[in-house]
């Protein structure tokens, strides 16, 4: 059997509780037992001197007589008493004859008797009476053994009660222990097995297990969102740059077979370096989505204003859409303060506007807010009245290469979205796809660092120094 | 001026070293990290261009160290596989005054080994005014003029304009004006430069009759008093 750590210290534990019940038990009985003792023999030695004194004045025939009467009451638990003369012949007492263990020396013995044919342990006093007769009080031990048996049995059965449910608890702890180690073992394995679906159990009542449990959890979650990160880019490099890279095979070998003028075969050179943009822009967003999937990117976030990087790129594309009528605006120039990577945050926000100036007819118009929430969050949206996005489509939109039926004949490669979704779940938030009635509302609502809207407050109370710039208007 | 390739890879030196011989520069090529030190330690080159990942102990990174470490100011562009930000902050931690990444357009690389060289020219003299042929700009006062007549630009046409300026008579491609300009080092999908630059051309162009700001076919635009390119 293995090692258990539940029933070493379920055993140690009951060692430790006998040792103490001893520690408790001994000084009682110690105790106890000088008491009783000591009184016994006191009660001992006064009767001896009593019946000392009656033969002081009745003479031994006086002491005899009291004797017999004593005996013949036949009181329980009588002593035991015998008068002998001085050659330790029985004048008087229910002791047969001068008990042999007995030492010469007058005084308090306790020793073995045989007393009606019994054997027994008894304490006794025994005094030298004037004139050289002997007398000998005692008390038969055996009359107390019961109540000193019920001593010993108390202290066996709390041993006993102590030991058993110790170890049975133990026992049960580590059977509990057992099942749980065993169903995180399973779980684990189905894991390592590559089946990364799996949570450890998590109960109601958080012990330390529990959290234990929690952490790899969220540990897990972390290694799966990495690991279908992989197998996505995977998959889209597998599934989409095979298309450029076999348009770009195509013309050239059909280039080498043909072998045209001069005039042509510059065009299809031109044509196939195009292809060979295509193909590295797909692999430039691709690298960039992966980068940003690990997460690695929040090590270089810093407080920024995520309306001065909105403003900023707004104003990057308005001369886009002026050229075609459209109205790009900001709403609200407030400073909301969050933590976050500029760059990217530039990078999602342009994309929803590329996205937008995309869609919206001439002469529409796209709306681009940064507004900190009363609940310290931050919302970011980018609004327009162009056609939307259809709810059976929203979800797909943000997947990886989708292009939607709207999309054919616009350039892009379909990694728009995904690059923004990405760049939000790196913020700490989403990209939720909202209906605009009629046109599309995109919105990340990223959560602001409180600190930093305290910060951001003393500035404009101009209480504290400005830390940190936001990024040039 | 005279470039150092340090460049692993025979092909992509061949076909860079051509372009730098083209384009009027000399250049000198060094296939491993060991030859490039020694030949950029032994100074005389006006610009370096090192490839990051080299084989054996030492690579382009510890090239640019090294020569940063040793006192050299010779400017240097790094070329790299590695597109990663971090990356690329890395590089420029390095001591690189620019990074380019695998695979580049010639044109592109041409273009900012310029504007380096152009930088380092640069850096003795503060100038607070530029001019091409009659176009004038006046960065203290911030005004912009042609000729006898006062230019109103926006405050990013005028960083547009003032970058074009610094680097008249050279080719600047739409990712140097969109790293420079406006700082920002992604891919924006559509030509939104491209909508800038024209706007900017509508002001200082239009009415005039030759026209200054050119487009570049396959590389970008320049800024050049020229009659032809």
């Amino acid at each position: 059997m293995m090692r258990s750590s539940a029933l070493t210290l379920s055993v140690g534990y009951v060692a430790l509780g006998l040792a103490a019940l001893m520690l408790f038990a001994a000084p009682l009985w110690y105790a106890w037992r000088v008491t009783i003792d000591n009184g016994r023999i006191e009660i001992l030695q006064a009767d001896a001197q009593r019946l000392g004194e009656v033969f002081a004045h009745e003479g031994e025939s006086g002491l005899r007589a009291l004797i017999n009467t004593r005996l013949n009451m036949r009181i329980p638990n009588e002593r035991i008493l015998l008068l002998t003369d001085s050659g330790r012949r029985p004048l008087a007492g229910n002791l047969p004859a001068w008990p042999a263990a007995l030492s010469e020396m007058p005084g308090t013995h306790t020793i073995g008797i045989t007393l009606d044919g019994v054997r027994t342990r008894a304490v006794m006093v025994d005094a030298v009476l004037p004139g050289g007769d002997l007398l000998i009080v005692g008390h038969d031990l055996a009359r107390v053994a019961p109540l000193e048996r019920y001593f010993w049995y108390g202290l066996a059965a709390a041993t006993a009660v102590l030991s058993v449910a110790g170890l049975l608890g133990g026992l049960m702890l580590r059977r509990a222990l057992m099942s749980r180690i065993h169903s995180i073992r399973q779980t684990v394995s189905a894991i390592i097995h590559g089946d990364l679906h799996h949570r450890l159990p998590v109960r109601q009542q958080g012990d330390e297990l529990n959290t234990l449990s929690q952490t790899i959890n969220g540990m897990l979650e972390q290694i799966e969102q990495l690991v279908h990160g992989v197998r996505n880019v995977s998959n889209a490099i597998a599934h989409d740059l095979r298309t450029p890279l076999a348009e770009l095979r195509s013309r050239l070998e059909e280039l080498s077979l043909t072998r045209p003028d001069d005039e042509h075969t510059y065009a299809e050179i031109e044509a196939a370096l195009t292809d060979v943009d295509c193909v590295i822009r797909i692999f430039d967003a691709l690298l960039r989505l992966a980068e940003i999937d690990t997460g690695m990117r929040r090590a270089g976030f810093t407080r920024l204003d995520a309306a001065a990087v909105a403003a900023a790129a707004v104003e990057f594309y308005v001369p886009a859409a002026e050229l075609r009528g459209i109205s790009l605006s900001t709403g609200g120039s407030a400073p909301a303060w969050i933590l976050g990577d500029p760059l990217l945050l530039a990078q999602a926000i342009g994309n929803l506007i590329d996205n937008a100036l995309k869609y919206v007819p001439d002469g529409g118009y796209v709306i681009v807010a940064a507004q900190a929430r009363t609940d310290g969050v931050v919302e970011i949206s980018v609004s327009d009245n162009g056609p939307g996005i259809a709810d059976a489509e929203k979800s797909k939109v943000v997947e990886r290469f989708y292009r939607g039926d709207q999309s054919r004949g616009t350039p892009g490669v379909g990694l728009g979205l995904s690059l923004v979704q990405a760049i939000a779940r790196l913020h700490g938030s989403g990209l939720e796809l909202l209906d605009n009635e009629p046109g599309l509302h995109a919105r990340m609502v990223v959560p602001g660092n409180t600190a930093m809207l305290l910060q951001a407050e003393r500035v404009a109370r101009g209480t504290a120094p400005m830390a940190g710039s936001p990024a040039p208007a | 001026m005279k470039v150092l390739l340090v460049e692993d890879n025979e092909r992509v030196a061949q076909f860079v070293i051509k372009g730098l011989l083209e384009a009027g520069h000399s250049a000198d090529h060094a296939a491993t990290g060991p030859r490039g030190l020694e030949l950029a330690a032994g100074g005389g080159y006006d610009i370096l261009i090192v490839d990051r990942m080299l084989p054996g102990d030492i690579d382009g990174l510890s090239i640019v160290e090294t020569l940063r470490t040793g006192g050299a100011r010779t400017p240097i562009l790094i070329l790299s596989a590695l597109a990663d930000v971090d990356e690329r902050i890395r590089g420029l931690k390095s001591g690189g005054d620019d990074y380019l990444t695998k695979p580049f357009a010639l044109g592109e690389l041409l273009a900012r080994i310029d504007a380096l060289w152009r930088r380092t020219q640069q850096r003795e003299d503060r100038v607070t005014r530029l001019s091409v042929s009659d176009l004038r700009m006046d960065l203290l006062t911030r005004k912009v003029a042609r000729g006898e007549r006062s230019i109103q630009l926006q405050p990013r046409e005028f960083k547009l304009l003032e970058y074009m300026m610094r680097h008249a008579g050279q080719v600047v491609t739409r990712a140097m004006l969109l790293e420079n300009v406006w700082e920002y080092h992604f891919d924006p999908q559509t030509n939104v430069v491209d909508v800038h630059v024209s706007r900017l051309r509508q002001k200082i162009d239009a009415e005039f009759e030759n026209p200054l700001l050119r487009t570049v076919r396959n590389a970008g635009y320049m800024l050049t008093a020229a009659e032809s390119g």
